[in-house]
């Protein structure tokens, strides 16, 4: 229902133009686009999976380093215009466009039974396989909260102000998908596996004690590495690939993996892409343990195939977020229950970014 | 044909107009149908945006941030073109020159050095501190002052620029006359050439205003916990749902709010002087009725006085006044806050490790070879430069027509049609790029260097139009008359007489017009199709988890460009003296 409204909303703006023929992307069956990212992650995944993946099948990859936002999903499967075959997207995308329409359904069928049965659940999803699985860990300063001292090992300890005094940072919540909610929960005294269906109320309550003591929402991964390397802040919540390269640059920062959240991206195939066999192929490519170990090598971020820690020296796989024992000490972040619809046809994640858009200018 | 549309003065505009509406005014007049629920017809959509108070809360503070920072920048501004304006030629150039440079720095680099100088261990900080006179951090940023700071400093070139233009047309010897008739300096300088000046005044306003509507980046990143922008709200509302009618209704909200406060300021940029003039005048008599009786009654006693000075100061009228220590000190701050943060990102530029840092540990010029060994940072700055300078001819050309144009129109649908050319720089940026997507695809232009070059024009016109409106309010058209009746063609007339004389306020647009489209990113990342590469695109992907040093060596190559021409501007100048004067009205 909600699709089709959007469609004919979207038709209806288009300008039909008979006369004019639209462009059509010629796209040879030996070649395939696909959203690899920029910057570091871009590099590792093009030597761990384009450039293998095209020594194999003799397709060609290239690149597609922008990242890629929901209107430009809509535009190009609305106006008949897919110039991207494969697109890495969060959860929060990755539901949305697959709910309106604009993703293939994953062949699953191509996938070996021991690489599937390896894969994590979360990470196996109807329109999208996971690429790469990423937490928001805890992180202090080392000076502030130096070793012969207690240091904070939970969000209850977290929000303890009087025991762990301390300038504050935690991210931004204003795209609702994302935000300090389940830490919010915890510090409250949840358990961790009754933090779903979230208690709005009570996320805003528990937010409303430590919001005194927050200096800054950050807003991206580069903003709060900024922040820790100016030490602007003397613990909070930041992405572990993010703190991970801090440690190593000799920062003085330390990560509790404790109550850490897990999330990950999703690789998925654009509806009416001229490749899509293709594509399904490059991502079945991507999940095998093989490839995700030389990932996960390269660059600190959890492979979702856990085949692949056999692979991957012990001391590498303790810093990443897959691994057995950061597994178990984190929470998984329920998707589902964010893109879920209500009676008032909002999302659960549209209904946290309304509130939090209030409560932030109160 | 062009004498026939130079008699029809609102047909200048036409080039204008038919690009804004190729590229998005039709898909936008389908934003708005959506935006109302056609054919249905129903104001849901806006019932849903006033029925949270956050919205129309948010909406109040985006229009107190930008209209304070629009204050800033006149107050800060004007004084610096006026002492620009008064500067002997070649100094003058290099003053405009350095204006402009905190304009070419990089938006993410820029950003990042405000982090850096205001920090708890930045620049400000760590001086006062070494210095004795503060014992802990000052809380610089990551408040509402922090916001002003940086949007303030990134605005006062688009502020600055237009004054200028105006005000090297104004006839200085005016400003004689009246001080020659017993005028006091001050009462020159508010009742000559202050109203003079106004049209650049409002043209600059009416920029930094609108612009400053659309941030959202700066807040976000230099804030404080309350610090968003009705723009903020938007972006999130595209990441987690994208409901196209929904966001249509935002922005012509914001469309609204910006042509109301615009028509308070007005909107009626190609004002005559003496019309302008002749409004203050009674607009100052009618407000200060009892203030005027007074200074009258004082002023009859004073006279005596004011014949003394009369004398004492005629001989001066004719020269123009060198600045003084105050005026010198004054320039010299200004341009320290524009350049500081350039100078931060320069010397970043040249950090050894793996990120930037200030001071740098190391110096290395690694980011420099980044930059030209990699050919998807050197042929992303070359696609851009190519595009830039396709942009910049287009919209020079089309924007220039389209201000005479309207500067030979009633002043009402001056006023329209001024709002309207203005769209493209008032919607926020998303909403353009959707709609310049959705009128270009059809077009088959998507992925095409044009689809980019037309869609970048639509907001370069904008810069283009207002400044060049600016300078022609101060044109005197007898001018073009007296060439007329010595039988001079329309044609003629503009080439030999107009041209030459609004040729500041047409480089001002064009360099804008460069700059908006060398910066642009949102539009561009719609409307490339993943297909095309452009220096902002490289610039911002992966901005979600990490920026790339080259960022710093490609701000700081931008920065040495200019200079580096007006070193060779100067060497030129050395060699040819005689040449001067021409050279210099530049």
């Amino acid at each position: 229902m909600r699709r089709r409204e959007f469609l004919t909303t979207l038709s209806t703006i288009a300008i039909a133009a008979p006369y004019v023929s639209r462009r059509v992307w010629a796209q040879s069956q030996g070649e395939l686009r696909v959203q690899l990212y920029g910057g570091d992650v871009g590099k590792a995944n093009i030597e761990a999976y384009a450039k293998p993946f095209e020594t194999e099948t003799g397709i060609k990859v290239i690149p597609i380093t922008d990242d890629i936002s929901l209107p430009q999903l809509e535009l190009m499967v609305t106006q008949n215009n897919v110039t991207i075959d494969v697109v890495a997207a969060s959860p929060a995308t990755n539901m949305v466009a697959a709910q309106k329409g604009y993703l293939e359904k994953i062949d699953y069928s191509i996938y070996r039974k021991e690489e599937l049965d390896a894969i994590l659940e979360f990470a196996k999803q109807p329109y999208g396989v996971a690429g790469e699985v990423y937490s928001w860990v805890m992180f202090y300063n080392e000076e502030y909260f130096p070793a012969n001292k207690p240091r904070p090992t939970s969000w209850a300890e977290f929000w303890d102000v009087k025991k762990f005094p301390g300038v504050r940072t935690l991210e931004t919540g204003q795209y609702g998908s994302e935000g300090p909610w389940e830490e919010a929960l915890l510090a409250d005294g949840v358990a961790a596996d009754s933090i779903y269906p979230m208690d709005i109320d009570r996320v805003f309550a528990s937010l409303d004690k430590i919001k005194p003591h927050i200096r800054k929402w950050w807003t991206t991964g580069s903003e709060v590495q900024q922040m820790l390397r100016e030490k602007a802040a003397d613990i909070g919540n930041c992405y572990d690939g993010r703190a991970a390269l801090l440690i190593d640059e000799g920062a003085p920062v330390e990560i509790t993996r404790n109550q850490a959240k897990l999330t990950c991206d999703y690789w998925g195939v654009v509806k009416g892409s001229p490749n899509a066999q293709n594509a399904q192929k490059f991502i079945e490519f991507a999940t095998r343990a093989k490839n995700q170990a030389a990932f996960a090598q390269r660059i600190a971020y959890g492979p979702p195939n856990l085949n692949a820690y056999k692979l991957i020296p012990e001391e590498r796989g303790r810093r990443l977020s897959t691994h057995p024992d950061n597994l178990a000490s984190g929470i998984l972040l329920n998707t589902k229950w964010y893109s879920e619809i209500g009676s008032d046809g909002l999302s659960n994640a549209e209904r946290l970014r309304d509130r939090w858009n209030q409560w932030i200018l109160l | 044909m062009l004498q026939k549309l130079g008699r029809i003065p609102i047909g200048l505009t036409l080039p204008a107009l038919a690009i804004l509406l190729v590229v998005m005014g039709i898909p936008m007049v389908r934003l708005f149908l959506a935006s109302i629920n056609a054919p249905a017809f129903s104001l849901s959509n806006y019932q849903a945006f006033f029925s949270q108070p956050a919205n129309v809360r948010v909406l109040f503070q985006t229009i107190e941030v930008s209209a304070v920072a629009t204050a800033l920048c006149v107050i800060i501004g004007y004084p610096t073109a006026y002492l620009i304006s008064a500067a002997p030629k070649r100094l003058q150039l290099t003053l405009i020159v350095l204006v402009l440079i905190p304009y070419l720095t990089s938006f993410l680099a820029r950003t990042y050095a405000w982090v850096v100088i205001l920090g708890d261990h930045g620049l400000i900080n760590t001086l006062l501190l070494n210095g004795g006179v503060i014992s802990s951090p000052l809380p610089l940023i990551y408040n509402r002052m922090a916001v002003y700071i940086s949007m303030v400093h990134i605005m006062l070139p688009v502020m600055i620029l237009p004054l200028v233009s105006v005000m090297m047309g104004i006839d200085k010897s005016l400003v004689a006359a009246a001080r020659s008739m017993g005028a006091r300096p001050s009462a020159a300088f508010w009742r000559v050439f202050f109203p003079l000046s106004m049209p650049g005044v409002r043209s600059g306003s009416l920029l930094v205003f609108v612009i400053c509507l659309g941030f959202y980046i700066t807040p976000a990143a230099l804030g404080g916990l309350r610090d968003a922008m009705l723009s903020t709200f938007i972006a999130s509302q595209v990441q987690t749902s994208f409901n196209v009618a929904r966001l249509a209704a935002s922005a012509f909200i914001l469309l609204a709010v910006a042509g109301v406060v615009l028509s308070m300021i007005g909107l009626d940029l190609s004002d005559t002087q003496g019309r302008t003039a002749q409004r203050t005048q009674r607009a100052r008599q009618r407000r200060l009725p009892p203030f005027g009786a007074l200074r009258r009654y004082f002023g009859e006693g004073a006279d005596h006085y004011r014949a003394k000075r009369w004398m004492a100061n005629l001989y001066q009228a004719g020269r123009e006044d060198p600045w003084s220590i105050l005026e010198i000190l004054y320039i010299i701050l200004v341009m320290t806050y524009l350049l500081l943060p350039g100078v931060v990102v320069i010397i970043m530029s040249f950090s050894a490790g793996t990120y930037l840092e200030m001071p740098p540990s190391a110096i290395s010029l690694r980011w420099y070879r980044s930059f030209f060994q990699d050919p998807s940072w050197n042929g992303a700055a070359w696609t851009s430069i190519q595009i830039g300078a396709m942009v910049t001819i287009l919209s020079t050309i089309v924007g220039t027509l389209a201000a005479y144009g309207l500067s030979r129109t009633s002043s009402q649908l001056r006023g329209s049609l001024t709002m309207v050319l203005l769209a493209p720089i008032t919607f926020p940026s998303i909403v353009v790029a959707i709609a310049a997507y959705l009128g270009l695809v059809n077009l088959g232009l998507i992925g095409t260097r044009t689809g980019i070059v037309l869609s970048h024009s639509i907001g370069a016109i904008c810069y283009v139009v207002v400044i060049v409106s600016a300078t022609l309010a101060t044109f005197d058209r007898r001018l073009e008359q007296a060439a007329k009746s010595m039988r001079a063609g329309p044609l003629q007339t503009f080439m030999r007489v107009t041209l030459p004389l609004i040729r500041p306020g047409i480089i001002g647009g064009a360099v804008f017009a460069f700059i908006h489209s060398f910066d642009e990113v949102v539009i561009s990342s719609m409307v490339s199709g993943f297909s095309i590469r452009t220096l902002p695109l490289k610039m911002w992907e992966n901005m979600r988890n990490e920026i790339d040093p080259t960022i710093a060596a490609v701000a700081s190559l931008l920065m040495l460009l200019p200079i580096l021409w007006l070193g060779a501007l100067y060497i030129f100048w050395w060699r040819s003296r005689p040449q001067l004067q021409s050279v210099a009205t530049v």
